[in-house]
């Protein structure tokens, strides 16, 4: 009964959010819809990549990769060829999906440790072909201008279209939490032999959450893509990919919402003291410490 | 062909053998990785940070002692030393309160190691490329097969095997080796026998630190010493023990072999998408031997 | 139902199980008997599939299982429960059954619906039949040792098995707690019909808390070799 309660809180703060976020533009400058705009995307992609890693215990290092997929399949459609958006919009999280399958099957035969470096490994991969290939993806300049649809390329339109896209996404990862698919994954992830057991086929199992985990992340790009207008490959760089780590951490990765909470401390820090250093890598690296030391559930843990 | 030269057998031999110095120096520092993943079964993410502190300490002992020989055979010696007392800095006021702790954690704690470290980097030596110089009877090429092949290279294959030999000689014959062999199999065994297991990860993690700044060293002279070393070497360094097999120095070796030859011919034969080559071998490698070549050491 | 057969299994040079026989009928309750290491979990690892013996066989109803995989074994009806206490320690006690019974259903892959309303009451019946029932919103990991045992095999019930394999049910269990679960397991064997091997290695507990046994003859921890005589008693 304590918990109902609880529950019907958190769906209570929830919606009060939610509301003063659909709100937020009409008081707020063009430099804060933005950056909210920016959190936004950032949560998704956390709260994507912890469906694998807190619920799930995948040890996914470089979940930037699909992120950056997705970003780079829709951008390049809709920058470089004239098919419709719904149509480069819907190929970035397929794309990623996509990625995220062929990855996941390389690595999923191996156990935490090995999977988590392969999969930087193979990342990789796919960076250095972004990288190199200039023809094609503007090489580390990346591309830019990309053409956004009018009615989602002011900075508030888009905001109001990346809300829409996160609370949909957000809605639908509880769902799937919340179902007999993530409680096995929980399953799996607090004993993966137990689990074989009970009949469960551990691995077929971890490679469908990480194509869902994936699906989203790719969805992640796309939002960014609308919120930036540009791609290039440091979204496909692994260092990216440890700080949504970071975030899922350190807002708490065996919660729900922890990883937005994550996301937005981390990308309010990177811009705030981003004016005053650009030694914002060592302020992370602090943090992650500090983390370790005294917070390993987070602070919603 | 959009290859950069003919493909003469000059040209291939020559290729295979910058290949093999390139695998040299990926074998050093991969040594130390494998090294350190063997026996505190953690990837030292922070490995690629200290490999470039050890290149930029080159620099700085070099400069110091003037430039020339003399500077180049100090910063060999001093500054793996000194990635040494960094690493041991760090592991002990830190790292070492972690052991008790799931391997997730040590982990995570390497990452923050190596963003520390290499804006501490930044901090120190700033962001310009810098230069170390080699000794003046090691510049310049020889012909070897008729191609010119840096002096350079020649050295480093030597001081590959060599570097090979004496690992393999203190992990089978010295006491400590075989005490981190043993560490490496079974920890609570040797913490049952009445060694302080605390002291063993430090020694295995400041040896396996002391090989990456030797690398950092030894690659000072061939290529800009600049920030940003640290990520591309340690993406190669995973790679390499991944395909080589988990914590198998052995594995290194071959892992760094296959992976320096492949991208030499890379250069080769499509010096545009040169880093292609090793990262498909990783990939068939991969698909027919998931753990690694080798067995790995768990 | 259950037949071993000249089971092997060696680590490196260490001959763990040393060509075993054991036979199970449907209906009777089997006790294996040794001391500890004589290789009773080696054993059961081997028939349930976490290990692959080096030479023999393993028959479930005279089809062959001794090279499958464990989650395969589990749909052919065996269920275990294991020596280490082996829950899902962040999960409800009611989540830690329902998982099972979910596998079971084959509801486990099922995105969209929520899986607090699935499979209820099946999760209450076996819970209430272990006498965890009051207990099941608290977390497993906070159980005690005999309680999370009991829900080891709660977990194991969850699959509805023909055969229930329990490793040591009462290791570290008090007194009480050993003859309540005793119970628990000769009343699953009677009333519900189950076909039941567990080992121990405590001989008191196989012949003094269950009436109604077969025996295995005891082992020599040096060269275990099986044979189970079984009595229908």
């Amino acid at each position: 009964m304590f918990s109902e309660m609880i529950r019907k809180k958190a769906f209570g703060i929830s919606l009060a959010i939610f509301v003063i976020l659909l709100l937020a533009p009409s008081f707020l400058s063009r430099f804060y819809i933005y950056f909210l705009a920016v959190i936004f995307v950032t949560a998704l992609l956390a709260m994507s990549l912890n469906l694998c890693v807190g619920h799930g215990m995948l040890f996914q290092f470089h979940h930037g990769v699909f992120y950056g997929v997705g970003a780079y399949s829709s951008g390049l459609l809709l920058a470089k060829t004239a098919l419709p958006w719904w149509m480069a919009f819907s190929a970035g999280p397929l794309a990623a999906a996509l990625a995220g399958l062929l990855i996941g099957i390389f690595c999923i035969r191996l156990n935490r440790l090995y999977f988590g470096m392969l999969q930087i490994s193979l990342g990789s991969l796919i960076w250095a072909i972004a990288f190199r290939w200039y023809d094609l993806t503007g090489g580390d300049d990346g591309i830019h201008g990309i053409p956004i649809p009018d009615f989602i390329a002011s900075t508030t339109s888009s905001y109001y279209f990346v809300l829409i896209v996160l609370g949909i996404c957000v809605a639908l990862m509880y769902l799937i939490l919340k179902s007999p698919f993530g409680s096995t994954l929980q399953a799996i992830r607090d004993n993966p032999e137990r689990c074989a057991a009970v009949g469960i086929h551990v691995r077929r199992h971890q490679l469908k959450a990480i194509v869902i985990a994936t699906f989203f992340g790719g969805i992640a790009g796309v939002l960014f893509v609308v919120v930036e207008g540009s791609i290039f490959p440091d979204l496909l760089f692994w260092v990216l990919s440890l700080e949504i780590f970071i975030m899922c951490l350190l807002g708490g990765w065996f919660t729900f919402a922890g990883p937005m909470l994550g996301a937005a401390i981390i990308v309010s820090l990177r811009t705030f003291v981003g004016t005053y250093t650009e030694y914002w890598t060592l302020i992370l690296g602090v943090i992650l410490i500090l983390l370790i030391f005294f917070l390993p559930e987070g602070i919603m843990g | 062909m959009e290859g950069g030269q003919e493909i003469t057998i000059a040209a291939l031999s020559s290729t295979f053998l910058v290949g093999l110095s390139r695998a040299m120096i990926l074998f050093v520092v991969t040594a130390g990785l494998s090294f350190v993943l063997g026996v505190l079964r953690v990837p030292n993410v922070a490995h690629g940070s200290l490999y470039m502190i050890g290149a930029f300490a080159a620099y700085s002992i070099s400069t110091f002692f003037g430039g020339g020989s003399i500077g180049f055979w100090l910063a060999l010696v001093f500054a793996p030393l000194v990635v040494a007392l960094v690493s041991l800095i760090a592991e002990r006021s830190l790292f070492c309160h972690l052991y008790q702790r799931e391997h997730l954690m040590l982990l995570l704690f390497t990452f923050a190691l190596m963003l520390i470290l290499g804006d501490l980097t930044k901090i120190v030596w700033g962001a310009e490329y810098r230069s170390v110089m080699a000794p003046a009877f090691l510049q310049g090429s020889i012909s070897v097969f008729g191609s010119p092949f840096p002096r350079y290279n020649l050295f480093l294959l030597v001081i590959g095997p060599l570097v090979a030999i004496g690992l393999w000689l203190f992990s089978t014959k010295t006491k400590m080796g075989k005490i981190a062999r043993a560490a490496a199999v079974d920890m609570e065994m040797v913490g049952a026998i009445g060694i302080n297991v605390s002291w063993v990860f430090a020694f295995a993690f400041v040896l396996g630190c002391l090989l990456a700044g030797l690398g950092g060293a030894l690659v000072s002279p061939t290529i800009s010493v600049t920030i940003g070393m640290d990520h591309n070497i340690i993406i190669e360094a995973f790679l390499i023990v991944t395909i080589g097999g988990l914590g198998n120095m052995w594995g290194a070796l071959v892992g760094s072999l296959i992976f320096g030859i492949t991208q030499a011919f890379g250069v080769l034969l499509l010096p545009q998408f040169a880093i292609v080559f090793p990262y498909l071998a990783v990939v068939i490698v991969l698909t027919l031997k998931p753990t690694g070549m080798l067995k790995s050491v768990w | 139902m259950l037949r071993v057969e000249d089971l092997h299994k060696s680590f490196d040079e260490f001959k763990a199980v040393n060509g075993a026989h054991l036979t199970v009928e449907k209906g009777q309750l089997v006790a294996v008997i040794g001391p500890n290491g004589a290789g009773k979990t080696t054993l059961f690892n081997l028939i349930t599939g976490q290990l692959q013996p080096d030479n023999g066989t393993v028959l479930l109803n005279d089809e062959d299982i001794s090279r499958l995989p464990p989650h395969v074994i589990c749909r052919k009806g065996i269920a275990r429960s294991f020596q280490i206490a082996n829950v899902f320690h962040r999960l409800s006690v009611f989540r830690n059954v329902q998982i099972s019974v979910l596998s079971q259903r084959k509801l486990s892959n099922k995105l969209f619906q929520p899986a607090a309303r699935l499979v209820v009451d099946e999760t209450h019946r076996i819970l209430e039949s272990v006498g965890l029932l009051d207990r099941k919103m608290d977390v497993a990991g906070s159980l005690s040792h005999g309680d999370k045992r009991i829900l080891e095999i709660a977990i194991a019930l969850g699959n509805e098995p023909k055969l229930l394999i329990l490793d040591e049910p009462t290791a570290g269990m008090s007194p009480e707690e050993t003859t309540t679960t005793m119970a628990l397991i000769q009343r699953l064997a009677q009333e519900e019909g189950l076909t039941i091997l567990f080992c121990e290695h405590d001989m008191e507990v196989v012949l003094y808390k269950t009436n109604r046994k077969s025996c295995a003859r005891i082992l020599k921890s040096s060269k275990p070799t099986w044979e189970t005589n079984n009595a229908h008693g």
